[in-house]
Parts: C-alpha cells; structure tokens; sequence
C-alpha cells in the first residue's frame, strides 16, 4: 500500500483525534478533579493536592465498600470462571436439539435488561433472607460474569482443541480427568483467564445489581460514589474513580498480555 | 525432506519366538447402526494376525472408519465381538485397550514437547519421571528424532510429526496400532515417503497394524492383507494381489483399479475354469469367482480382465480368449502405452508396458488374448453396474 502523503494523513488524525478526545475525554477529566485542593469536588479543580486520594483511602466507610467490592468481584470471578469454562466444555462439540436453548440461557444474564435481573435477584435472595449482604451481590455478579468466560472459552476450544487430541489422549491411557487436565486445561487456560479478567471488570464497576442489593454492610464501591455523588460532592468520588480507571487499564494490559501469548502459543 | 531412517544396530524387540507371538485381534460378526434400521457396519469379521499389516480399504461411507473407531473403543458395537488373544474388550473404554491410534494431522500435544508427547501414554500408567523419560528417549532414538526431544511439535515437518505420533503410538508397546488415514492431507510424494517409513517402522518394531484409507494405490504397497468394505460389508478380504487379480464383485474390481467388465453367458464350467461365450459371438476361458457358486451352463455371467492382463497378439499369436477389436484411441502414458479398443458388443481398455508396435494407430483392427487366470468371473452379474 502507497504511504498516505501529508494532506491525507492531516484528514486522517483530523477526523480522528476528536473522536478520541470525544471517547476518552469523560474518564480522563476525573483524574485532575481527583487532584484538587478543595473540599468539593469541580471543574476546574483547584491544583494540586493528594488530599481526596488520603481522604479516601482513610475514611472508614470507603476502605470497607473497596474491600468488598473487591470481595465480590472475587466471588464473581470464581464462580463465573467455573460455571462459564464448564458450561463452554461440556457444549463443545456436542450436538443435541435445544443445544441453542442452553447457550441462550447462559448468555441470558447479559441480555436481560440489568434492572430485570436486579430485581428478580433481588426478590429470590429477599426470600432467602440474603439481600443485603455482600455473597448475594457475589452470586448475580457470577451469573453476569459466566457469560463471559463462556464465550472466551469457547473461543480457546475452537481455536486450540482438536477433538482428535482427546481422542488420542484416551487412547494412549488417559481417562476423562486425565483428559481434562493435560489436554483440555492448556487449551482453555487463556480464555479462562482472559474472561475471568473481563469479569472481574464487569463485576467491580457493577451497580445497578449492587444498588438493588445493598445492605447496611454491603455498599460496594460504585454504589458508595453514586450515593455520595448525590449527598457529599467530595473529591474522594473522583479519587476513588481514578482508581477504578487505573485497574481497567491494569486489566487491558493483562488480558493483551494473555492475547499476545495465545497468539503465540 | 530427509525420509531415510537411521539403521538401529539393536535387535527388534519382539522376536518370533517370543511368548506372545500369537497375540492377534479378532473382530467376530460386528455391527453398528446408530439410528434404528441403518446399519454403517454389518457383520464385519476378520483378524490381525502378530505382525501383520491388515488395511480396511474403501470410499467413505463404506464403514471403515467405523469399524476402526470400535476396534480402538471410542463406538461401541451394536451387535459382536472384538477380541484380543480370546478375551472380548467391546466393552472396555479406550483408555483400558491397548491399542496405539494414529490420527490424521497426527494430534500431538501442542503444548507438550517432542519428548513429553511419547512419554505421556506411560505417565498415563503412572510410570515415574526418569522411567518414561528414558523409554520415551529409547522410542525417538528408534524412529531417528532424538535430536528433536526438546522442540514443540509445530516446530517439525509433516514426516517428523508422524514419526513422533508412532513413537508415541508404539512406546507403551501395544497389541496393535490403528492407523486412520494418517496420510489422507498430504500430496502425494510425501505420502508415498511417508508410506515407506510407515512400513520401515513396523519392520522393525514388529508391531501389527490395522491401516484405514481410502486410497486403493496405498493399500497395496502397504499390506499384508486388504479388506474391501462397501456399505459397511467386506466386500473381499485377501492378499493385495489376490484382491486385484481375482475380485470377486464388480465393486471390488472396479475400485482397485482400471478394470473391463465383461458380459456373458456361462456355457459350461471345470475345475475353476469356465467358458464363457462373451459379446460378439467370442467364446473365451474365465476363473470361477472362489466367493460365489459356481455357475450354471447358460446362466448370464461378468468377468473382469485387468487392462494391464491384455496381451496385443501378433498375427502368428493364439490365446485361451481371443477377441478382435477396432482401434480407437492410442495414448502414450510414459510407463505404459494404452489403447481403447472397440470390439463387438463393448470397450476393451488395454494397456501395454511395451508400446505396441508403430503401425496400430486409430482405424487399425487387432487381436486382443488373454490367459485363462486374468479373466475373473465376478459374484455378480452386476445388471446396474457399467
């Protein structure tokens, strides 16, 4: 391909840096209000101060809500990586009538609108006496999260599991759980990883299950901000959102990082 | 590529004399149907002799693959038995059999190196470390790759992959390897290498080996025996040349290879000969079909006569069968010259190693012999086929 000239590529990051700006611009303006001298938080921000982020991290309330959050994402992950892998492994190649039906009521949870699925958990775990607690959040956060291991392992099947292998596998010795560990595990272990990762997002900045569900003990992080974005107008809100932004990146990295690997793999 | 293998300088490790000489497989009247009412294997029977080289030949859908699957365990038979040295493992999932399965593409561990791939059946036995490492060692040093231990598979050519799958395949020493079309992705030099090296390797391990392919050039240069499976059944089971000589169906002469079919009338038959009086009024010998009753004065007969069986007669020249035919086509093929010839009645494809003499082109009439054994009277009068 002929290199773009000057002109054509003036058009090029013309038309595209201010669509960028546009994406990014919203997550990017939280960090300098983190950094602000002041006691509210406002754009412009008064620079420059650590203060909102030692605020945060000492407020009692705060440190307990990003703790649990960080508890249910955890939650989450596990119960998502596990049902979602098996879920993808036991489907794979298999062919049965109603297959579309199963896949469909694992995909379901992230098709549901999210206030459907809020409440209908809300209303079973209200009868388990369980609302309000941080495992109930755990729990619909692993629902959401299944889906999405399921499709990335289902991904890794495709791409590295030969049905032969198994067969092969079996007959040189290997019974089912020799199978699943030395033939099955390497071939899932990035889409594991990978959708466990995606997860473990999902689950961290989930609110609107978490709002439905939250108890007295049982505030995570998002629902903590959004509440204190109505009543307290701190720059903790900010700090605390930086935060999150540096784990998304953490996360992107990670999962490129797992994606670079299964490539090379 | 480099196909030649070392010479090993030990001895092969199963002698003839050795105790488990007679150990063979035996597959006793098996069928399977996986829908009611259709059957993709029908009473198919046979055995594996210690050191024999056995092929299931046929075009897809003819139930090779199938039975294969079932010798190795991953289907189980409807209806029969498959036995090893007497005792019946139909019901023995296949990680209990012993038997080494060769797949096509190989399916080598891609996660595993060389070496940890042919040693896994013997971690799967729960052998320790430095025991299969050694055994694993020995098996590539055998199969010529102990260099190569350490790479990953897709690090490897196609030929040193299948050596890493036998080596794999033959490390746990098992009753018999299973070999389903391991070359049926490859062009067609490198499988003629690949083949040599298949039947290098069995040499000299001495193993026994139950080859599925569709491809009836391979079957030949490779097996002992060959079983011709047409919609599930074996159509003729025999040594390559008894298959190809003397078929015994229209279907097994026609997918060995080029063949005339010829139609007749049975005028009388002895000592496995007939006379057969053949379109145009030509009354010619053919071998009663082993197979099949022999027929009956006046009953409506087929014969096969290879094209290569065909002799061009010089005109001082007889043959038990003579016929006289028109030229109509005269091909140079390099190894051989073949001719299309329209006699009364039909067309006789003949082929010569010897490229007839310069004066037969297009037009000229010739006389066309064959010996009483290269015309085989087939089991069928085969009505629909041509």
């Amino acid at each position: 391909m002929a290199r773009p000239d000057l002109a054509g590529r003036l058009t090029l990051y013309g038309a595209c840096v201010p669509v960028l700006v546009f994406l990014l611009l919203p997550s990017l303006v939280i960090v300098p209000m983190a950094l602000t001298k002041g006691q509210m938080i406002e754009f412009p921000p008064i620079w420059i101060s650590v203060h909102s982020f030692t605020d945060y991290l000492g407020d009692p309330q705060w440190f307990e809500s990003t703790l649990l959050s960080f508890q249910v994402a955890a939650l989450a992950v596990v119960i998502g990586c596990v049902t979602g892998s098996a879920a993808a492994v036991a489907l794979h190649g298999k062919r049965f009538s109603g297959k579309g039906l199963v896949s469909g009521a694992i995909m379901a949870p992230i098709v549901v609108p999210l206030v459907v699925f809020a409440l209908g958990g809300y209303l079973v775990f209200a009868r388990l006496h369980m609302a309000g607690g941080w495992v109930a959040i755990g729990l619909l956060h692993g629902m959401l999260v299944t889906p999405y291991v399921f499709i990335s392992v289902q991904t890794s099947l495709l791409a590295a599991l030969n049905p032969l292998l198994v067969r092969s596998a079996r007959s040189l010795g290997a019974g089912r759980l020799s199978v699943l560990r030395h033939v099955v595990w390497p071939a899932i272990r990035p889409g594991v990883l990978a959708g466990g990762l995606l997860g473990f997002a999902v689950s961290f900045d989930e609110v609107v299950v978490a709002l439905f569900l939250q108890g007295p003990r049982a505030v995570t992080l998002p629902v903590r901000m959004f509440a204190a974005i109505q009543f307290e107008l701190t720059p903790k809100v900010a700090a605390s959102a930086s935060l999150f932004l540096a784990l998304s990146v953490l996360v992107l990295l990670a999962q490129g990082v797992v994606m670079r690997r299964r490539v090379a793999a | 590529m480099n196909v030649a293998l070392p010479i090993v300088s030990a001895p092969p490790q199963q002698d003839a004399g050795q105790a488990d000489a007679r150990r063979h497989l035996e597959v006793d009247r098996v069928w399977k149907s996986y829908t009611a009412g259709v059957h993709v294997v029908r009473d198919v029977s046979f055995t594996l002799a210690q050191g024999e080289f056995l092929t299931l030949l046929g075009p897809s859908g003819s139930g090779k693959t199938s039975t294969l699957m079932m010798v190795a365990g991953f289907e189980a038979p409807s209806r029969g038995a498959i036995r090893v040295d007497g005792r019946d493992v139909a019901q023995l999932p296949p990680e209990r059999r012993n038997f080494g399965v060769v797949f096509q593409g190989y399916a080598l561990f891609p996660h595993m190196t060389v070496l940890e791939n042919v040693a896994f059946p013997l971690r799967m036995k729960g052998l320790g470390g430095a025991v299969r490492r050694r055994a694993a060692m020995e098996m590539l040093d055998k199969v010529g790759l102990a260099e190569f231990a350490a790479r990953r598979p897709h690090a490897l050519s196609g030929g040193q992959q299948q050596r890493v799958a036998l080596a794999r395949a033959l490390v746990f020493e098992p009753d018999a390897l299973l070999l389903d079309e391991p070359l049926g992705a490859l062009d067609r030099k490198l499988r003629e290498a690949l083949q040599v090296e298949i039947k290098d390797i069995q040499r000299r391990v001495g193993v026994s080996i139950l080859f599925v392919t569709h491809d009836q050039d391979e079957a030949m240069m490779m097996s002992d025996r060959i079983a011709v499976m047409q919609e599930g059944r074996i159509a003729q089971l025999g040594a390559p040349d008894e298959v190809y000589l003397h078929p015994e169906t229209p279907f097994v002469a026609g997918f060995l290879g080029e063949t005339n079919l010829l139609r007749g009338q049975c005028l009388a038959q002895q000592d496995g000969y007939a006379v057969v009086r053949f379109a145009g009024d030509v009354i010619g010998p053919a071998r009663v079909s082993r197979g099949g009753a022999p027929p009956c004065a006046g009953a409506a007969v087929l014969a096969s006569i290879r094209p290569e069986r065909i002799r061009l007669l010089r005109t001082d020249e007889t043959a038990a069968g003579v016929i006289q035919g028109v030229v109509a086509d005269r091909v140079f093929l390099g190894r051989h010259t073949r001719l299309t010839v329209q006699a009364p009645g039909q067309t006789l494809i003949v082929s010569t190693a010897e490229p007839p003499p310069a004066s037969v082109v297009r037009g000229t009439t010739v006389r066309l012999g064959w010996s009483r054994e290269d015309a085989q009277m087939l089991n069928e009068t085969g009505e629909a086929t041509g």
